[in-house]
């Protein structure tokens, strides 16, 4: 099953190409990878599929629904199920760590006792159990990342975005958080996009990996070992 | 060194010009006759004209704190942050009250009632107290939320904004998200509003509602009674004192770090869909009924009257353009120098100078003129209090947190590396300010001036109490002739001291309007 779907895709952003013409397919549980230099057009790509921006031309199909058609959009991103870490987090500073995981919990209008219990799973899940009350200002780099990550998979999406998260990151917590993904990918089985200039990071994580150069789609091959 | 030293200069300026009368004031109430007493203190306790005068003051402070937020917090959101059309001409007609001398806006409302009611009663009746003064002063300070709250809104981080947006829609990530990031700023200005509401005093003085200002204003001016004016003087004081220590302490530690994302998205717009075409209309009405009508009433009550009141003020008009050009270059000046000592946070008094600032923005005028008169009345110091120096000293002191803080703002913007990369290069300290940071913030050293401009131009409180002989401005020359002067002829003084403001606004508007239209990435959000 198709969880996302890009029909001849363009998009311009002050007059400048920044997509050209993408047709892309992913499916349910894979873990795609964008890879590509800075300002080929990968942030675009994901924040046409979280339904920020809508496509000058070409559709748009998240779970099958249209969501966007030529230069409008049909879906609002609330209402697309997709979860996205941005590359500078956007955790809320007003809100706890709880907070933050909880919002689009009651956005949803999920029930208290069912947003307290997912709010438990999702903090053992990342592991900052002790943290809930702490707010972001309180954090280190790596536990922002796992609460960013918590906040996108809380609301249990079909489909999670990751915008360049690690950019900043050390080599090591890097490396961690790559490995975290992973598990929290497999874990709990929903699709993922991740975009990255970053080719360590794009073979360690993928299960498939295309490349982007210009605004267009270039399929790279995955290493045998990977 | 010189850094330190200039800074420490700028200082110390600030501190003869504001700190200085206010703690001569204080010493004043608490020795008589050389001898420490708290007979004028405990006098004040006792009269219970006293009580009442704080209670009108508090009254009046808060109903238009409460009015200026309920209308102005949603009003900037809607020009600010929406797709609204016309949203920079109604921001611009919505501004125009703050930038005039505020009892213009109530000769223009009382003008507009006599038109509805002629030979009636209307404007005696509802204008004249406190109903009509919160109306005046509610459009006066109505621009302080409204810029503020649009300012803010281009602070927040849109990545923010945008991860609320995959869980709710506007109405929610407004409520949950946006909302509560610029709160604190909010917060500072509702304090702003009170205060200055607190402090005005050509309104109430117009209008005859009886407040702290108004009393010490009276008791200087009518009685020259030094010790009953200061007297009265000093609660308002200790209110803006206790509240601008409330800004410091409270709203700065809650204070949240804003940011600009940077490069791709600086802002996203709200689409008002269906709601366009109503929300614009009853903004246009608001606009109208608020600003255009009493204003187009003044206009058109003053036609055939230029002549007469170019001949009367004349004199008055070209004083208010020196003074005002005087007064906001020093204003940008030192206001830069604090601007920069606040934003570098160049010696470790710099909270302190920039609590001060905000102390002497909230002090009413009047009571900055009393200060400055009890202590450069000498013989020894006429070289400044008989000249127009005391006009300027007085200005600095009350309005040097408007440029300090535009500057201060303005140099943010300007990573410390460039001025470190300079610095590297060997350049010292005034190469470094001249050759890469004035170029750098000349936009908020230009905004300054112009600020000052404005606010020099249409102070009245201390203009009114210090001007030497033969110095009178022309917001002084309207108050003394409203008692004897024709309302055509006061209609026309009130047009010409709006036209004297609305030029350099207009410009202040263009640079403005010309920096924000190079930001890029502005975006419309379904």
């Amino acid at each position: 099953m198709k969880v996302v779907e890009l029909k001849a895709v363009s998009k311009s952003l002050d007059q400048v190409p920044v997509l050209q013409a993408i047709d892309l397919a992913v499916s349910a549980g894979e873990r795609l990878v964008i890879f590509g230099p800075s300002g080929c057009g990968k942030t675009t790509l994901l924040r046409l599929v979280a339904g920020f921006l809508a496509p000058d031309v070409g559709s748009l199909v998240i779970g099958g629904e249209l969501a966007a058609r030529d230069g409008r959009s049909l879906i609002p991103p609330e209402r697309r199920n997709i979860g996205m870490v941005f590359q500078n987090l956007a955790l809320w500073p007003h809100f706890s760590v709880r907070g933050n995981i909880e919002f689009g919990l009651k956005a949803r209008g999920l029930p208290r006792p069912e947003r307290e219990q997912r709010v438990a799973a999702m903090l053992k899940l990342v592991g900052l159990e002790n943290l809930a009350r702490r707010k972001p200002g309180e954090l280190s780099g790596g536990q922002q990342q796992r609460v960013a990550l918590a906040r996108a998979l809380a609301p249990h999406p079909d489909l999670v975005l990751l915008d360049e998260p690690l950019s900043s990151l050390d080599p090591a917590l890097n490396d961690r958080m790559r490995k975290e993904i992973v598990r929290l990918q497999e874990t709990l089985g929903f699709t993922l996009i991740h975009v990255t200039h970053n080719r360590e990071e794009a073979d360690e994580i993928a299960t498939r990996l295309i490349g982007m150069e210009q605004g267009s789609i270039v399929e790279r091959p995955l290493p045998a070992n990977a | 060194m010189s850094k330190r030293l200039t800074l420490w200069l700028a200082v110390l300026l600030l501190l003869i010009a504001g700190a200085l009368p206010v703690l001569d004031m204080l010493l004043r109430s608490l020795f008589i006759d050389g001898r420490f007493t708290l007979e004028a203190w405990n006098g004040l306790l006792a009269d219970s004209r006293q009580w009442l005068l704080m209670r009108n003051s508090l009254l009046l402070a808060s109903l238009v704190t409460l009015f200026t937020f309920v209308l102005g917090v949603p009003l900037g959101i809607l020009l600010g942050k929406t797709d609204l059309p016309l949203r920079r001409a109604l921001t611009l007609l919505f501004t125009i009250p703050l930038l005039i001398p505020p009892y213009i806006v109530a000769v223009a409302w009382s003008g507009l009632l006599q038109l509805l009611a002629p030979g009636g009663d209307i404007a005696g009746a509802w204008l004249f107290g406190l109903p009509g003064c919160v109306l005046v002063l509610s459009t006066v300070f109505l621009p302080i939320p409204l810029l503020l709250t649009q300012v803010l809104l281009r602070s927040v981080d849109p990545q923010m904004e945008e991860a609320g947006r995959l869980a709710t829609g506007w109405r929610g990530v407004l409520a949950g998200i946006t909302l509560p990031l610029i709160l604190p700023g909010v917060l500072l200005a509702a304090v702003l509003v009170f205060l200055l509401a607190l402090g005005e005093f050509s309104v109430p003085n117009y209008l005859r509602y009886a407040v702290f200002p108004v009393e010490s204003f009276t008791q200087f001016s009518a009685f020259y009674d030094f010790s009953a004016a200061t007297t009265a003087a000093l609660p308002l004081a200790g209110v803006a004192l206790i509240l601008v220590l409330f800004e410091a302490l409270l709203l700065h530690r809650h204070g949240w770090r804003l940011h600009s994302a940077g490069g791709g998205i600086d802002f996203l717009r709200i689409p008002l869909g269906r709601w366009h075409g109503g929300l614009l209309l009853a903004v246009a009405l608001a606009g109208l009924l608020f600003i255009l009508l009493p204003i187009g009433t003044l206009t058109i009550q003053s036609l055939g009257s230029y002549g007469e009141a170019l001949r009367r003020a004349g004199g008055s008009l070209a004083n208010s353009l020196l003074f005002a050009t005087g007064g906001a270059t020093l204003l940008a000046t030192v206001g830069f120098l604090i601007g920069y000592l606040i934003q570098t946070r160049s010696l470790r008094s710099w909270r302190a100078v920039d609590t001060l600032t905000l102390f002497l923005l909230a002090l009413p005028g009047t009571v900055i003129g009393i200060g400055l008169t009890g202590l450069w009345n000498r013989p020894l110091t006429d070289i400044i209090y008989a000249t127009p120096l005391i006009i300027l000293i007085g200005y600095l002191a009350r309005y040097i947190a408007l440029t300090s803080r535009i500057n201060a703002a303005q140099l943010a913007q300007i990573p410390p590396s460039m001025e470190e990369a300079a610095q590297i290069a060997g350049a010292g300290w005034y190469r470094r300010i001249f050759f890469i940071v004035i170029p750098l913030a000349w936009r908020g050293l230009l905004a300054s001036w112009l600020v000052g401009y404005i606010f020099s131009l249409r102070d009245t409180g201390i203009t009114l109490l210090v001007h030497p002989a033969g110095a009178e401005t022309l917001p002084v020359r309207i108050l003394t002739l409203m008692a004897n002067g024709s309302p055509a002829l006061i209609a026309a003084l009130c047009v010409i001291m709006i036209a004297a403001t609305l030029v350099p606004a207009g410009l202040l508007w263009a640079i403005l309007a010309s920096h924000r239209n190079k930001r890029s990435g502005e975006e419309v959000l379904a």
